[in-house]
């Protein structure tokens, strides 16, 4: 594959809470590659939405804040810009797209005006250009009546039209990379698949890197190529994603993929994964999933896990995959 | 499960309108949410509804449960219409039908313990004499839903989602219900919490012969669990099936463009599955 576009390395991001400290992401590591859309997935809580605020170094201040870590981007760590070379980065080369529109958009100025601001910001396009390449872009996320739409108000358009808006604002000034956090979660199940495939063509047309973040595995087997599987704060598992749906190795993507409910699984028990995730401020201080680990084995609870290569390709954080600590020989039976 | 082929609701071409306000002028216009649609369930057999947001279902869910009086049309719960029955018999089936939502919050009450959630009913149908039978049978619900009996005490701030709708579906399996609507009950649960929720109301069918009326826009949900769905649109049903009909040979064009909107993972996932 080509090099890498974005380089994340021991990302650390922590929330001063009256429980004390929250390690909401604490030490996450991926590349995403020119061109690829690559999923990070994983269950509320887990810290995904942390992860892509912190590329963005939007976290929620002053409870939030990077502990440590680099975000690599065109050789320059991110995180020793500063804030106004962050700003002038932040819906250029990096835009972001969230699940609830609304909360991105502005309610009171128009469809319109929103492009236009967000081009002029980075001097893109201004005046009658900008007006001009506005509907451009309503055409491009597949508004059929950009003309009427660029003069209407976020609260006149229903949901799929808003998000569509919004991916329009972020994708007005030629961004490098989307962040998309769970784009598509409160949209209705067609209008979800019409902004996948939407956002899956314009990521090749463009030629742009994505980020996706959801919940959903079904939403990465449809559009992404590789994916990171998030738990408790750090990715447990990165794979391509047809390798790791079909031979999941970590326990918990094993355990994730066997409790989905299916056609095929009708009239079985569905697997479940007892336990709840500890909260974010208690952490074990082993590995983090091994109180809900059916495979668990004595280390497990002491030694937090380091990565494992499996192939170029592939990496998980687990100690049956360790030759140093490792009893159990690999594979594992999926549960069913 | 040996009453199989008797309905125990049966929907006869019901309508509802609702009256909306729209216009400089103010006039009167009526909004159809659901529009002469006719079905009956099975007793111990589950119907999914499933379609897009604003389709009619809720509306449909309401007078299914005779909360909501159908605007024409009848509904038969074990074949009699509702609109035979005298108020007390009505409202001795309020005992019979239940309904669990997505979001546990509006089928419990904060202010209430759980104890009091899982009491109330039995008090308000006089199902338990005294407080000690009561506090064996809250317990025995516990038991069911797999929670532990210290729950009794707490109150649903204190609980995870996925624990606040298994309380819920104790709630609502407090009062020896027949029939159940479930209203989107596990979209608003992570995955690995929605596997918990749906072998409980598998097991809970089984072991009570329970009738479900399953809202769903999941359609893995749906054809894990359903064994007929309708498919609404704009308050008609468009088509309605087995779940193989459904899944295998949808007619409508409507339901063929849903079937596709289902993720690829079992695609994806191919032969490790056997179907
Ligand atoms: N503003 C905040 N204050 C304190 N803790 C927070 C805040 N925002 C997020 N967190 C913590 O960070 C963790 C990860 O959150 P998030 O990244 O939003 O999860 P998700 O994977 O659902 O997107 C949460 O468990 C939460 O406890
Ligand atoms: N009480 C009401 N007054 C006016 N309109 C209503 C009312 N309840 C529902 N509707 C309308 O009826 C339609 C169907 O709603 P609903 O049954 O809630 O759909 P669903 O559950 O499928 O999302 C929607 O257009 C909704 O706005
Ligand atoms: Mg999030
Ligand atoms: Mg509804």
């Amino acid at each position: 594959m080509h090099s890498p576009i974005l380089k994340v390395q021991n990302l650390h991001t922590w929330f001063e809470t009256p429980t004390g400290t929250a390690r909401a992401v604490d030490g996450v590591n991926f590349e995403l590659y020119q061109g690829e859309t690559l999923a990070i997935v994983g269950e509320s809580g887990s810290g995904k939405s942390i992860t892509a605020l912190s590329l963005m170094q939007l976290v929620p201040e002053p409870a939030g804040y990077i502990e440590k870590g680099s975000i690599f981007y065109k050789n320059r760590d991110l995180l020793d810009l500063t804030w106004e070379e962050m700003r002038a980065l932040r819906g250029k080369d990096i835009a972001m797209i969230f699940q609830e529109p609304m909360t991105s958009l502005n309610p009171v100025l128009t469809v319109e005006k929103q492009i236009v601001e967000a081009m002029q910001v980075h001097g893109t396009a201004t005046g009658a250009e900008a007006r001009k390449r506005a509907v451009d872009m309503l055409n491009k996320v597949g508004i059929r009546s950009p003309q009427q739409v660029v003069r209407q108000f976020p609260h006149e358009l229903s949901g799929g039209m808003r998000q569509r808006v919004m991916i329009a604002i972020a994708l007005s000034n030629n961004p490098q990379i989307l962040l998309a956090d769970e784009p598509t979660t409160a949209l209705d199940v067609t209008v979800q698949a019409q902004i996948l495939d939407l956002l899956a063509s314009l990521q090749k047309e463009l030629g742009m890197s994505m980020l996706l973040i959801t919940h959903d595995l079904g939403i990465v087997a449809r559009v992404a190529q590789r994916c990171c599987v998030m738990y408790a704060g750090q990715i447990v598992e990165e794979a391509p994603t047809s390798e790791l749906l079909k031979n999941p190795q970590h326990p918990y993507t094993r355990g994730l993929l066997a409790s989905l409910p299916s056609r095929a699984r009708r009239g079985q028990e569905l697997y479940t994964l007892e336990g709840v995730v500890p909260p974010p401020t208690r952490w074990p201080k082993g590995c983090r999933f091994a109180l809900r680990c059916p495979n668990r084995m004595d280390i497990c609870k002491n030694v937090l896990p380091g990565e494992t290569a499996l192939s170029p390709q592939r990496r998980v954080s687990c100690h049956l995959y360790n030759s140093d600590s490792a009893e159990a020989a690999v594979p594992l039976e999926n549960p069913s | 499960m040996n009453q199989q082929n008797i309905p125990l609701l049966s929907v006869r071409s019901i309508t509802k309108r609702f009256p909306v306000r729209t216009g400089l002028l103010g006039k009167r216009i009526w909004k159809t949410a659901v529009n002469e649609v006719s079905f009956s369930i099975e007793q111990g057999s589950t119907l999914a509804v499933v379609g897009e947001s604003g389709s009619g279902k809720s509306t449909l869910a309401l007078m299914a449960l005779d909360l909501l009086a159908p605007t024409a049309g009848d509904i038969l719960y074990q074949n009699r219409p509702f609109s035979d029955r005298s108020r007390e018999e009505r409202r001795r089936l309020r005992r019979d039908m239940q309904v669990v939502f997505q979001d546990p919050y509006a089928s419990l009450n904060g202010r209430m313990n759980v104890r009091e959630a899982l009491t109330e009913g039995m008090i308000i149908h006089r199902l338990a004499d005294s407080p000690a039978e009561r506090e064996e049978r809250a317990l025995q619900l516990l038991r069911q839903v797999s929670m532990p009996p210290e729950s009794l005490d707490r109150y649903p701030h204190e609980f995870s989602g996925g624990q606040r709708q298994r309380i819920a579906i104790a709630r609502a399996l407090s009062v020896n219900p027949s029939f159940v609507v479930l209203d989107e009950p596990t979209s608003a649960l992570d995955v690995s919490v929605q596997s918990q929720v749906l072998n409980l109301l598998r097991r809970l069918q089984k072991e009570n012969n329970l009738t479900y009326l399953f809202i769903s826009h999941n359609l893995e949900v749906v054809s894990y669990l359903a064994d007929n769905v309708a498919v609404m649109e704009n308050g008609s049903i468009v088509e309605m099936g087995s779940v193989d009909d459904i899944f295998d040979r949808p007619q409508k064009e409507y339901t063929k463009k849903l079937l596709q909107a289902i993720p690829a993972i079992d695609l994806l996932r191919g032969h490790n599955e056997e179907a």
